[in-house]
């Protein structure tokens, strides 16, 4: 059998596997972004063309040279800057509260009884609305725009929180107790890891709700940041710099989302789901 | 001396263990009342006593509630209605004198197989050499040597219904609980399975309450065997069955194919009648 196998498989066919492999990687790559590209070509070619000016318009290699000149300048990095930092200090406070949160709410009657109306309302709400009430109390600077962001990216990690530890199947919690766990230990060594998957994907949805939210609270309070600096862009009549903001923040929401699908692979690596291979 | 060893002797033959109820079912009954849709009255008076070291097989139609008798024994739902003893005590909740293997596995999917094992010695506060020698002895003895570092999402239905075996009888318990813990095997594993089970009784004389939809097994295995009702469940007829098990031609023996048959016909009848909704 092994020597079968050795002469069927000459030797330049192990040397170019790993070049065929990388190229098919390439090539998998590429085709999972095609209808991307084909965009972003129509979007060069109809600018080029002149249908439209390029006012209105302007042609996508133009925007990413504009990209480049922010990233040389530094301008780029003094508006990323704030708008990672808030979307990440929201989405951690957010994050941690609403797992605590919902999960208290999972297994305290009085708890639930107290936040159950609270999140019922607040979750299916536009909350962007309190917008105004914020920067009544809180101003217009980093509290008020952190303090928007966790409002608005708390309740999906609540609701995923609380349905994750209720639906924990009351066997493995059985099985653990009949070998010897105590109930104190349970919450951490069994409800915790059981509901992990589904509070990961409520930290899923919640991360771009951060990211969307910082973006607007920018734009409506001003200040350095990426929605603020397109504000300003737009309002200068600068338009290769509103479309540079939106592919600088298209790129840095997929880095963020690509980032916590990877750490979601790394975490649940039992968890069968998680090992197929997902766009996210 | 001499007359203190006489009375000791005396004492111990009235005591002699295998006469010793060690497991008191006193006219239990239990409903459930979930949130929505309607109660069910899974048992109703239900007496049983299991001898210390005894083989008890349960058998009934689908539905009749073994599994819930398994889960008041274990100490997993509440005995509401009725007594249950053990030793003369009451039942108060799980603990690992009760080891239970369940109708579903429920095997911590975020554990590999040998961490899964592992739990219950290490809540046994057993030195790390001797946990890390008998999980694998455990592991081994179920055939699952080379499966240590799987999870269990990565293994077949009947791996998983051994590893949850090995992580149950490895803890050593005095009391073994099984929900059809053969039900997911093939027949040559099966019976390999029910020679371990055997040798592992005979050698450390547990108490085992042993649940299976296969008459044959039940009669193989055990040394009485109650036959429970269709639902409300109840204990309709206990069976005696003590026979030579290392008798090679025993499957064949006219007393043994006379007992299955017997059973067959019981467990039959209840099926029936459950099949028509269990009224009498
Ligand atoms: N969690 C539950 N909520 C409501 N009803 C339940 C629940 N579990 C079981 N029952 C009901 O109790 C009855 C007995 O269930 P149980 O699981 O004990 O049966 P069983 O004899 O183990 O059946 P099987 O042989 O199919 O495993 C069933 O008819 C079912 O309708
Ligand atoms: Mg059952």
């Amino acid at each position: 059998m092994a020597r079968v196998s050795e002469r069927v498989e000459p030797f330049p066919a192990r040397v170019a596997a790993p070049f065929h492999e990388a190229l098919s990687r390439l090539w998998r790559a590429l085709s999972g972004m095609l209808s991307l590209l084909v965009v972003l070509a129509l979007w060069e070619a109809f600018a080029r063309e002149g249908a439209v000016s390029s006012f209105l318009l302007p042609a996508f290699s133009v925007v990413v040279e504009r990209v480049f000149q922010d990233a040389a300048s530094g301008e780029l990095f003094f508006n990323l800057g704030p708008t990672l930092y808030r979307t990440l200090v929201g989405f951690v406070i957010a994050g941690s509260a609403g797992v605590v949160i919902g999960i208290l709410m999972a297994r305290n009657a009085v708890i639930r009884w107290f936040f159950d109306p609270i999140v019922s309302i607040g979750f299916p709400m536009p909350k962007i609305a309190f917008l105004p009430i914020f920067m009544l109390w809180f101003g217009l600077y980093d509290f008020s725009k952190i303090s928007m962001v966790v409002f608005n990216a708390i309740f999906p990690v609540i609701t995923a929180a609380m349905a994750a530890t209720e639906g924990v199947e009351r066997e493995l919690l059985w099985s653990a107790q009949s070998l010897g766990a105590s109930r104190r230990r349970l919450l951490w060594e069994i409800v915790l890891p059981a509901a992990l998957p589904q509070i990961f994907t409520g930290l899923q949805v919640a991360l771009p709700v951060a990211m969307i939210v910082t973006i607007v609270t920018e734009m409506l309070m001003g200040g350095p940041g990426l929605g603020g600096a397109m504000i300003t862009a737009s309002r200068f009549a600068d338009s290769p710099g509103v479309f540079a903001g939106i592919v600088e923040i298209a790129i840095a929401g997929l880095i963020l989302v690509k980032g916590m699908a990877i750490l979601r692979r790394r975490l649940l690596l039992w968890h069968q789901e998680t090992k197929e291979p997902t766009t996210v | 001396m001499p007359l203190e060893t006489a009375t000791k002797a005396k004492g111990e033959r009235a005591l002699s263990p295998r006469e010793r109820v060690q497991i008191a079912v006193n006219r239990v009954g239990h409903s459930y009342r979930p949130q929505k849709g309607r109660a069910v009255t899974a048992l109703e008076d239900v007496s049983l006593a299991v001898k210390d070291r005894e083989f008890l097989a349960l058998l009934g139609p689908s539905g009749c509630g073994k599994s819930t008798l398994l889960y008041l024994i274990g100490g997993f739902l509440p005995v509401e209605e009725g007594s249950i003893l053990i030793d003369g005590q009451r039942v108060a909740g799980p603990g690992p004198d009760r080891g239970i293997v369940f109708q579903h596995f429920a095997l911590f999917p975020w554990k590999t197989v040998l961490k899964n094992v592992l739990y219950g010695l290490e809540k046994a506060r057993l030195p790390r050499e001797e946990r890390l020698s008998r999980a694998r002895a455990f592991i081994d003895l179920v055939g699952l040597s080379g499966f240590e570092e799987s999870y269990p999402s990565q293994l077949s239905g009947g791996m998983r219904q051994r590893a949850a075996i090995a992580r149950t009888l490895a803890i050593d318990p005095s009391i073994l609980l099984m929900d059809e813990p053969f039900g997911s095997l093939d027949a040559q594993t099966r019976s390999l399975m029910q020679g371990e089970l055997l040798r592992i009784w005979q050698r450390s004389k547990k108490t085992v309450v042993f649940v299976t939809h296969d008459v044959q097994e039940a009669v193989f295995l055990a040394e009485r065997i109650a036959v429970m009702s269709a639902r409300p469940g109840h204990v309709k007829e206990i069976v005696e069955a003590r026979f030579d098990r290392e008798d090679p031609d025993l499957l064949r023996s006219p007393r043994f194919v006379e007992i299955v048959d017997h059973i067959w016909n019981l467990v039959r009848a209840e099926a029936i009648r459950a099949d028509r909704g269990g009224a009498p």
